[in-house]
């Protein structure tokens, strides 16, 4: 979809990108990354022509950008960057339908349009349509400079630390749904910034530079087990098993067949499950789903009463969410002392659990589809 | 408005009290001439009889109001006792004339004194004070409409005709009107062209550091060249290119250039007071530089371009009166004719209006600025 070739951008004496050449596939997320000063920002920049390369050709969609007009060009590249960039004296509706504008849509699609993107970004459209830029919190300004780079629907989005400016909790937030948005979309996204977890956590393809040079060009897994050099392998860090671990989500490796009793189960009925059981704990639902707590199943069987055997417990603190990462289930289990962890989707409904085995099969595996390994049920405090 | 602060006295109405209360017992509140030019005889506050000590007792009121501690009626209660001392003040500066004309010659005249000007000073003191108190402006507006009734009803039955003011008015009616169009026309003209210099400068000062330097140079340098020398300067050039050095061109030349400074700066420093965030922005979503300008950085810059304007037009309201001298008959001709004469009716009779201009030019470009300006812009968002 964008091609890179022997790109070359120089200021007087010094090289920003030197020789780069790069093929970003359609529908991916190639995620540049380096220090600062490595030629990250230019290298997106010189992709819809906000800085002129001084030697190479860039392909978009087969076209060389050197033969559209830069108008015309970015029009068709949805554009977020760091400071966001919204124009204050226009609402946040205005705001999202700048490109429309341009390209002269009519009144009425715009307006579908602007429903359509702030409820996908998770902004209720009729409290925040009228809403003006300084009336914004830092993440919600962000989820706007997002839909209006999404907003004449581009097959490629340009994004310049899009979650740079807001504080760490609001970016693991808009990291989780732009990895949302994303698997709906398949935009061909080139997205800069310095944060290896940020990197690992949304690249199909990392591309590491360093003084204007590409290191190495991979899949977040081949850069953190093969490392190119020892730059690469110093910049992705030490830690780079628990890096892996940000990779592997908890739905992907979950066990989904967890033995489940809900609160209408007898006391008898409930000891004989437990007896032939082989799992330890018995996961307790309400009504509607959600997780309530957990059976000791040995308990039960040595006599003791269903009261005595019970752990109530809450959902939004004693489970991880389906879209987490193993890296956050793997800490969650950590810090409560357990062995393995429910997890739940957005309203608390019980989906499956995850063992500490499990995470041993993802970091030990090169695919991060590895099948969920047998685990011992339940959670132990 | 429940606070402390509130409780206390309100010293800003309490000096405009005390301003007023000095212009009734203290300057003499109007003069009495035999004629118009000779030396002035004062006269007291008694001399306007009931009106005059319904004056100082207004003002012991007001004192009243702004020191007696408020429970939420202080700004009603000093604004209409301004407003009643703006109505009444003309009802006594009427009778006070007429009180001293009577049985005068017909050359007798009768100025306005200090002490009532004074008086009119403290009333306005009073008004602002009270008006910026008053949680809603509806009151405001009725007194005002009280005062002007109250003032246009003085002239026809209160005797405010026979001030030396409207006396010299009715002598130079034809003058006057003809001087108010004038100046008008003049600084219209002049405003207009210097926006359509002033903002394509301004503009292109934002782009080019060249032009910038030069652009903003030149318009400061021109600022500091006092305005009769400016127009003595202009005759070379304009003689050059076979134009007349006086009547209305030189005098549209020089307003112009005065204008110029605060509008192309204003301008300049709208535009590169932009975010370049918002800049990048609209460049990266492809808007042309054309469409940026128009779309993003020009509303932007509204407000102080519209800031710049109204500087430049109260400036040359003022600098419109020196045109005067090379022949345009704007209202400074009215004050040269009075300094003239010695006169100080007739000044009067320039300079007022004058002030008037002003000050409805200041208000209502400023009422302009709120009201074109995106509420995105506006500092009282929530």
């Amino acid at each position: 979809m964008i091609r890179l070739e022997n790109v070359t951008k120089r200021y007087g004496e010094t090289l920003a990108v030197d020789s780069l050449t790069l093929d970003i596939p359609a529908g991916e997320v190639c995620v540049l990354i380096g220090p600062s000063g490595c030629g990250k920002t230019t290298t997106l920049r010189m992709m819809n022509r906000l800085i002129e390369p001084t030697s190479g050709h860039i392909f978009v969609d087969e076209a060389d950008v050197e033969t559209l007009r830069p108008e015309q060009l970015r029009r068709g590249l949805g554009y977020a960057i760091q400071s966001v960039g919204l124009f204050p004296h226009l609402t946040v509706g205005e705001n999202i339908v700048t490109v429309p504008k341009l390209l002269k849509w009519d009144k009425e699609r715009m307006a579908a349009r602007v429903e359509e993107l702030l409820t996908l970004v998770g902004l209720a459209p009729s409290e925040y349509e009228g809403k003006y830029p300084r009336q914004l919190s830092g993440g919600e300004a962000q989820r706007v400079g997002v839909a209006r780079a999404l907003a004449a629907d581009p097959p490629v989005l340009l994004m310049d630390e899009p979650f740079g400016a807001v504080d760490p909790l609001t970016r693991q937030r808009l990291q989780a749904e732009f990895v949302r948005i994303q698997r709906d979309l398949r935009k061909t996204v080139v997205f800069v910034t310095h944060d290896v977890d940020e990197a690992i956590r949304l690249a199909d393809r990392i591309a590491l530079m360093r003084g204007g040079r590409l290191q190495q060009y991979a899949t977040p897994e081949e850069i953190l087990d093969h490392p190119a050099n020892k730059f690469v392998h110093d910049f992705m860090g030490a830690d780079r098993a628990l890096k892996r671990l940000g990779r592997v989500k908890v739905s992907d490796v979950m066990r989904t067949d967890v033995p489940t009793v809900d609160s209408s189960t007898r006391a008898a009925d409930l000891r004989s499950r437990a007896s032939c059981a082989e799992e330890r704990f018995l996961y307790l639902v309400d009504g509607s789903g959600r997780l309530a707590g957990w059976f000791d199943c040995a308990d039960l069987a040595d006599g003791g009463g269903p009261e005595s055997a019970m752990t109530s417990v809450d959902w939004r603190e004693s489970a991880v969410a389906s879209d987490a990462s193993l890296k956050e289930a793997l800490s969650r289990m950590l810090e409560f002392g357990f062995r393995s962890i429910a997890v739940v989707d957005g309203e608390g409904r019980l989906l499956g659990d995850v063992a500490l085995p499990t995470i041993e099969a993802a970091l030990g595996a090169g695919d991060t589809h590895v099948a969920a390994a047998d685990g011992q049920g339940g959670a132990r405090p | 408005m429940g606070s402390a602060q509130s409780r206390r006295i309100d010293r800003v109405a309490a000096a405009g009290a005390l301003i007023a209360l000095a212009g009734c017992v203290w300057l003499p509140f109007a003069v009495s001439r035999a004629n118009r030019i000779v030396a002035g005889v004062p006269a007291g506050i008694g001399s306007a009889g009931a009106p005059g000590y319904a004056l100082a007792l207004l003002a012991v009121l007001a004192l009243v109001a702004a020191l007696y501690p408020d429970r939420g009626r202080r700004p009603a209660f000093a604004l209409a006792s301004a407003a009643a001392l703006a109505a009444i003040l003309p009802w006594a500066l009427g009778r006070s004339a007429v009180t001293l004309l009577a049985g005068a010659p017909a050359f007798a005249r009768v100025s306005v004194g200090g002490g009532a000007w004074l008086t009119a000073a403290g009333a306005a003191v009073v008004w602002f004070a009270a008006s910026q108190a008053a949680s809603r402006r509806t009151l405001g507006y009725a007194a005002a409409g009280l005062v002007a009734a109250s003032w246009a009803l003085a002239f026809a039955f209160g005797g405010l005709d026979r001030l030396s003011l409207v006396m010299e008015y009715a002598v130079q009616r034809d003058l006057f009107w003809s001087a108010v169009g004038t100046h008008l026309s003049l600084v219209g003209i002049s405003l207009g062209i210097a926006l359509l210099i002033g903002v394509p400068l301004g503009v292109a000062a934002s782009r080019v550091g060249l032009v910038r330097d030069v652009v903003l140079g030149v318009v400061g340098v021109i600022q500091t060249v006092p305005s009769l020398a400016l127009l003595g300067l202009l005759v070379v050039p304009l003689s050059l290119l076979g134009l007349p050095g006086i009547g209305p061109l030189p005098g549209v030349i020089a307003l112009t250039l005065y204008s110029l400074l605060p509008i192309v700066r204003d301008t300049y420093i709208g535009l590169a007071g932009v975010d370049p965030a918002i800049v990048d922005a609209g460049r990266g979503m492809g808007m042309s530089r054309l469409q940026l300008l128009l779309r993003v950085e020009a509303p932007l810059a509204l407000p102080l371009m519209i800031e710049g304007t109204r500087a430049a037009a109260v400036t040359i309201i003022g600098i419109a009166a020196v045109v005067a001298f090379v022949g345009v008959g704007t209202l400074g001709v009215l004050v040269f004719l009075g300094w003239g004469q010695q006169a100080d009716d007739l000044i009067l009779l320039g300079a007022l209006p004058m002030v008037v201009m002003a000050v409805v030019a200041d208000g209502s470009l400023r009422w302009l600025g709120r009201a074109v300006v995106s509420p995105g812009l506006r500092g009282d968002l929530r």
